[in-house]
């Protein structure tokens, strides 16, 4: 669909005090301003990156022989490959002579359609320990191309430290967000089969996506263990959404799962199209993009946020915006990073950092265990149309539930999928060449299976990020700093990952032809969280239950940097129903005149 | 009809096709070789046509061409010499050489049979011959009713 009613423009009236000012414009971003301009706050929304003819950037049926390059990026872009992230440290753009490069995510297949989408390493450099970090700015952020695996989490997660007395609780219980899950759901769709776990809720769900004859296979047999395998719960919309004249239903086309991510009729869930184009139309909302922040603004005489400063991502020029409440939503790793760098008499040591706890506790999932086999049954069989979805199966967390495990604590899910996709992967790794080649090749693609882990990387204050004191990025604005590792469970929870996935393949009769157990690189999951977690003691956490700022009390931070620990399940839908409860507060009190 | 068929016709028949089409970086002897060689790796069968008929040499022609690393061009001009010196008839077995250490290659030439058959199977399997033609691919069309599969 051609849009003309939102292209934002550079010339919006930065005299006046908006109610809100709202930093980012992906999943947090844009819940926050549909949430606040619903109940009729007007609303400046800022995104750093430009707005893309994202419709054009996409190109979701493409066949790879009707694109140059068989939908590779231009050579002179490169993405990072693992081991680069493992070899050298950060800047890991420095000294390559590439003219562009992009993080590993782009050394996927169509590359060439999200390059505009994620961030050029070059411009946006970090230090300190290594992590692969996965950036998209642009008008979305992340949501232009996430995974969509759309997940509930439970009070497994929100208690945790009640289950096993590590870490901090939640200031909040799953009976607290509940019906923000509800509204999130029935607002922006989602897709899923019902299967009432206690560890993974079921969400409101549309039609689900199907399985493979692959999957079904191996859903029977882990009934045996009294685990299951559920079609991905996806943020896709696949029965369509009448109150939305943005995005279409889904139609199975499955180009979303063939590549970074992406679908150019938008019944996978974007920021823009599910949440801020329906905010800008009820005449609330103002947005503008290539708008930089790199400082909250504070009020000399009381301490409190006034605003924002911003630099035009193109013409340099910056700027100062008023408003009476910051929103921050520019991801977990941003808005730590934008509150380290608002340093004031007030706030020395960065805004709402009284408790030194801004950028700690920095934690994320865990990947690389992971299994890869063959049903034998379906060798040499008719084929299926077998990737028409946004993705597989997902394998809820069996461990730490009702057993406790003695060699770590925490558990995982694995994400996987059987069938046939376009490029037949398996051909590389099929040994010789000529007709038996070419047969083999044939014969195997649809027969394979293969899933990989996510686990819960222990929230700890020892992992952090903070600014790094020389090093700045393409816009004069210092680079965050990372202090990371892996600690010893989740090097524990990695063994048996494999070995599970191991176990639950050979009892389900697949043969095993690939395994690999190490340790993806750090930040490898795109799911950091933590850096601003919320608490009800203000020496322990940064924002309380309403992510709004212990110190500064019209500052709300409503992003993943609020979660007090990372569980592992996938974050953005918790992400948004936080959000959307967060924001339901902050404008009663906005209207009490508490702020 | 195709360059490459104009080719066979005579010597003089191939200068006016060249000139017509050059390849974008392989010399016209190079090019043959890579015709011949990606055809041996994914031949024409009762299935399909094999990868001179999805004109994989021109795609591994215009990716090299382009090619960002002068490192990835000399890699194909060395890898190609021995079968550009070679005649037709030998190259069969200069090619089952060096793949028969695919697994554990050790010299140059070894190395290269495996960024040969990778730039085969990246160009076959991308065409549309790949795609439809030998592995009947399904996906990437509208859905408008029942999504494919099963339901536990």
């Amino acid at each position: 669909m051609i849009d003309s009613n939102h292209e934002p423009s550079p010339n919006v009236d930065l005299k006046k005090t908006y109610d809100a000012v709202i930093v980012g414009s992906g999943a947090a971003g844009g819940m926050a301003a549909h949430v606040l301009t619903s109940h009729g706050l007007k609303v400046l929304l800022l995104e750093a990156g430009k707005k893309l003819p994202i419709e054009k950037e996409l190109k979701s049926m493409e066949w790879p022989y009707d694109h140059p390059r068989r939908g590779q990026m231009p050579p002179d872009d490169h993405p990072l490959a693992r081991n680069e992230y493992t070899i050298r440290k950060p800047p890991y753009a420095k000294g390559l002579k590439y003219q562009h490069v992009f993080s590993y995510v782009q050394g996927w297949g169509g590359s060439d359609y999200s390059k505009n989408i994620v961030v050029d390493e070059k411009d946006h450099p970090y230090t300190g320990t290594n992590y692969a970090w996965v950036r998209a700015r642009t008008f979305g952020g992340k949501t232009a191309i996430w995974g969509r695996l759309a997940l509930r989490l439970s009070d497994y997660d929100f208690k945790a430290k009640t289950h096993d007395g590590y870490g901090e609780d939640w200031p909040i219980s799953y009976a607290d967000i509940e019906p923000y899950y509800d509204r999130v759901d029935t607002y922006l769709g989602i897709s899923g089969l019902k299967e009432k776990l206690p560890q993974l809720p079921d969400s409101l769900f549309q039609r689900p996506n199907k399985l493979t004859k692959g999957e079904i296979m191996f859903r029977r047999s882990l009934e045996k263990r009294g685990r299951l395998i559920t079609p991905y719960r996806a943020g896709v919309t696949t029965d369509g959404l009448k109150h939305n004249k943005y995005r279409s239903k889904c139609f199975g086309r499955g180009a979303c799962n063939r590549r970074v991510g992406g679908c150019d009729i938008h019944a996978a869930f974007d920021s823009p199209t599910g949440l801020i184009y329906p905010a800008w139309d009820t005449g609330n909302l103002t947005v503008r993009t290539n708008a930089t922040v790199y400082e909250v603004t504070v009020d000399k005489a009381t301490g409190k946020a006034s605003g924002v400063s911003f630099i035009d991502s193109e013409s340099r020029q910056t700027y100062q915006v008023k408003a009476k409440v910051v929103v921050l939503g520019a991801s977990t790793l941003e808005s730590a990073r934008l509150m380290l760098l608002s340093k004031s008499r007030q706030h020395p040591n960065g805004i709402g950092n009284s408790s030194d706890h801004v950028g700690h506790n920095f934690c994320e999932h865990i990947m690389g265990p992971s299994v890869t086999g063959i049903v034998k049954d379906l060798v040499g069989k008719p084929r299926t149309l077998d990737d028409g979805r946004p993705g597989g199966f997902y394998l809820p967390r069996f461990r730490n539930l009702s057993d406790r495990r003695s060699d770590f604590i925490r558990g995982y899910g694995f994400e996987g999928e059987a069938g046939m996709g376009i490029f037949p992967s398996h051909a590389a790794s099929t040994p010789g060449y000529g007709a038996a080649f070419k047969k083999a090749v044939r014969d195997y693609a649809g027969a394979f299976i293969n899933m990989g882990a996510f686990g819960e990387v222990l929230a700890r204050y020892e992992n952090f990020v903070d600014v790094d004191p020389q090093m700045k990025d393409r816009w004069g604005v210092p680079v965050l700093r990372f202090h990371y590792e892996f600690g010893d469970n989740e090097r524990k929870m990695a063994v048996d990952m494999a070995e599970s996935a191991k176990e639950m393949f050979e009892e389900a009769g697949i043969e095993i032809i690939g395994m690999d157990r190490e340790l993806l690189p750090q930040g490898w999951s795109i799911h950091e969280l933590g850096t601003a977690r919320m608490g009800a003691d203000p020496k322990k956490s940064v924002l309380n239950q309403f992510q709004q700022s212990h110190d500064v009390e019209n500052l709300f931070v409503v992003d993943g940097s609020s979660h007090v620990s990372a569980s592992n399940q996938n974050p953005t839908w918790t992400i948004m129903a936080l959000c959307w409860r967060s924001c339901d507060y902050l404008a009663d009190q906005f209207k009490k005149g508490a702020l | 009809m195709h360059r490459r068929d104009l080719i066979k016709l005579s010597a003089g028949a191939a200068l006016v096709a060249k000139a017509a089409a050059p390849h974008r970086f392989f010399t016209e002897a190079e090019y043959q070789v890579v015709d011949q060689l990606t055809e041996m790796i994914i031949p024409a069968d009762d299935k399909s046509g094999g990868a001179k008929a999805a004109r994989v040499a021109d795609y591994i022609d215009a990716r090299l061409a382009e090619a960002f690393l002068p490192e990835d061009r000399e890699r194909w001009r060395t890898g190609l010499k021995p079968f550009v010196d070679a005649s037709a008839d030998q190259r069969g077995a200069l090619l089952a050489r060096i793949a028969a250490s695919e697994k554990n290659p050790q010299t140059a030439e070894e190395h290269f049979f495996a960024v040969l058959k990778g730039a085969t199977i990246q160009g076959y399997y991308t065409s549309k011959i790949g795609i439809h033609d030998e592995l009947d691919y399904k996906g990437n069309v509208y859905q408008s009713g029942d999504y494919a599969g099963e339901l536990p």
